[in-house]
């Protein structure tokens, strides 16, 4: 039978801070890029700016579920509390970071597409993959025991993101079989240039301070919780 | 034969519970006998057994086991739809051990007549017997008994008494976990007493 | 090991012989289901390869959750799970035994629900032997998933709830897969029918595998 280790003082409350700091000042930076740097695009107009948004949120949402499979594996293999912090604060924010693309995803979608939701095989995955994340807080909310939830929390989150990939796939041969309209395919990602490409790059460096400030500042208030748990 | 460690042990056993510490550092030893665990409502008798038989994760501390462990809850444990024989048979094959002892077990808890009906058929009493009758059929050195006496009759309380007699000179070890019964005080080599989460041993 | 896994499916095979009530909800519910389209969208739109597929489909995810969660249910009766968990192999035996036990539930009641929706909605068949390949496949492919869920979601509160909300995301490959093979094989697209039923296969060994693997973890 494995020991759970009583978690004891991290170095995140030192950091933290800075890392608010730096997050908040990439993000100026990349937004300003994105709205006044960035040229124009020549198919799209000024409506393809909203992709240094899209895609930093798409890949918020898919880097915070690797970090809960991770930690879910860690909860699994070591029985230390802190990886299912990191399990939960890294679900809330990558439930958060999914919804906001789902959002940014059909605001692009209108003036592009022409409909707020298209059944293109990526959103369709991101939609499933939130739904997915909203029953992992569900399951979380309704165990009542630490350890139980820890473990039932960690087994669906591996199942789950064992799961987003094939999802992508079925989706995506099964709409290969049936045709697409065309307007959903000549409307791809516009070709970037190389001063596109760069703010791009700022916006997902931006994002993932961002990601990693909201990090910090989950899986403090969940330790400091759990060190609650521990100590009645 | 005499072996130094225990049959099972916990040590420095603690166990949360919904958020709530139901053993508090418990370290404890079974060795081959009967030790009786004694304590009102509620103060941790069933998850000390329960953290003996490995079914509850331990929060600290350590669990030693030196051998197969029969586990007799509360409840009688038998599956619906199938007949008390069958369920026996189940136990024992899954253990690989052989199934021909346990018509003659379940006769002599008095419950061969019904052994053939399904258990959700059987009133509370015959399933608690048919569940007791495990104790002759699967021969596994460790035994806990959680509450062993309910819905027996005497008849059931004497023939359980004679049971446990017989494991306990047959060298294994055996826990019963009881707030009132005295009956089986005179066999019993140890005592612990669980009191809020804590435990001793006499 | 597999002796084991044995031991437990035929231990419930037992129990539902004698109490088929996962069985009889399941069909009922199928029944109900197919009855209800035909009524509701029309004989017409009924009988189209794809609406029927995906229905049958979506109705046997439901049954599975349906079967799975009354097996469970007769498992918490007089604590019997706790029964077979506290035998040595115990916790590492009930995945399979339970995959086991409900794949050959589920043959037969997909096979009830097939053969009712194929003469209520009267579908012509282009290549038999294709769709009771896939559905055999697909029906294999649904269990793993929906055990695991019931596991985790065992004595909470809410569960017949939360069940689906955690099994039907996951199923997503699934359903696709078993819909459009099935309508492939009801249109007579034999290669179609043929790759889709080959995905299932995969899918149910992927998920057959990581159940083996990890649920005996989360029996506590």
């Amino acid at each position: 039978m494995r020991e759970i280790s009583i978690p004891r003082g991290t170095p995140l409350p030192r950091i933290r801070p800075w890392l608010g700091i730096a997050a908040a000042a990439s993000f100026v930076v990349a937004s300003a890029m994105a709205l006044f740097w960035a040229p124009t695009d020549a198919v799209q107009g000024d409506v393809y700016r909203i992709l240094y948004v899209h895609v930093p949120l798409a890949w918020l949402a898919y880097l915070a579920f690797v970090i809960v499979f991770l930690a879910s594996v860690g909860w699994l293999w070591t029985k230390r509390p802190f990886f299912d912090a990191v399990a939960v604060a890294s679900a809330e924010i990558g439930v958060l970071f999914t919804g906001l693309f789902l959002v940014a995803g059909s605001i692009w979608a209108k003036p592009t597409w022409g409909v707020w939701w298209t059944w293109e095989p990526r959103l369709v995955t991101t939609a499933i993959m939130f739904v997915m994340y909203v029953g992992y807080l569900l399951l979380r909310g309704l165990s009542t025991d630490f350890s139980r939830r820890a473990t039932r929390a960690a087994v669906f989150g591996i199942i789950a993101v064992i799961d987003v990939p094939i999802v992508h796939l079925s989706v995506l041969w099964a709409n290969s079989l049936h045709q697409l309209p065309t307007v959903l395919r000549a409307a791809g990602s516009p070709a970037l240039d190389s001063s596109m490409l760069l703010t791009l790059m700022i916006s997902l460096f931006a994002y993932t301070l961002i990601y990693a400030y909201f990090m910090s500042a989950r899986v403090s208030l969940e330790l400091a919780r759990q060190g609650r748990l521990w100590t009645t | 034969m005499r072996t130094v460690q225990s049959s099972a042990s916990l040590h420095d056993a603690t166990v949360v519970l919904d958020d709530r510490v139901i053993l508090r550092a418990v370290s404890v030893a079974v060795d081959p006998g009967l030790t009786l665990v004694r304590g009102p409502n509620g103060s941790g008798k069933t998850t000390l057994l329960r953290a003996l038989a490995g079914l509850v994760p331990l929060a600290r501390g350590d669990r030693r086991v030196a051998g197969d462990i029969l586990y007799i809850g509360h409840r009688p444990m038998l599956l619906r739809g199938l007949t008390a024989r069958e369920n026996l048979e189940f136990f024992v094959r899954f253990r690989g051990g052989d199934t021909r002892g346990i018509d003659g077990a379940l006769r002599a808890w008095g419950v061969g007549e019904d052994m053939d009906r399904p258990v959700e058929r059987l009133s509370a009493g015959e399933r608690r017997r048919a569940a007791l009758a495990r104790v002759e059929t699967e021969q596994v050195p460790l035994l806990l008994l959680d509450e062993p006496f309910a819905d027996l009759d005497d008849a059931g309380v004497s023939r359980l008494r004679q049971s446990i007699g017989r494991a306990r000179d047959d060298g294994r070890a055996i826990v019963v976990a009881t707030h009132a019964h005295p009956e089986l005080d005179d066999l019993a080599r140890t005592r612990i007493a669980v009191d809020n989460g804590a435990a001793t041993a006499s | 090991m597999i002796d084991r896994i044995g031991l437990v499916a035929v231990r419930e095979l037992r129990a539902e012989r004698r109490q088929p009530d996962g069985l009889v909800a399941a069909v009922t519910f199928i029944a109900v289901l197919v009855l209800l389209e035909s009524l509701v969208v029309g004989p017409q739109i009924a009988r189209d390869p794809d609406v029927a597929s995906a229905l049958f489909w979506l109705a046997l995810a439901f049954a599975t959750i349906l079967a799975t969660m009354r097996s469970f249910d007769r498992e918490l009766e007089d604590d019997a799970l706790e029964g077979l968990v506290a035998l040595p192999g115990g916790r590492d035996a009930l995945f399979g035994g339970k995959v086991l036990s409900l794949t050959i539930v589920l043959v037969l009641v997909a096979a009830i629900g097939g053969l009712l929706s194929l003469v209520l909605l009267d579908l012509p068949v282009a290549l038999p032997l294709h769709l009771i390949a896939v559905v055999l496949l697909g029906v294999l492919a649904l269990p793993p998933i929906v055990v695991v869920d019931v596991v985790l979601a065992l004595r909470l509160r809410a569960r017949a709830a939360l069940v689906p909300i955690l099994a039907l995301p996951v199923l997503v490959p699934q359903l696709v897969a078993a819909t459009r093979g099935a309508s492939a094989a009801l249109s007579g697209d034999a290669v179609g029918a043929l790759s889709w039923a080959g995905l299932l296969f995969a899918f149910a060994v992927v998920y057959t595998v990581v159940g083996l693997t990890i649920v005996p973890a989360a029996i506590e």
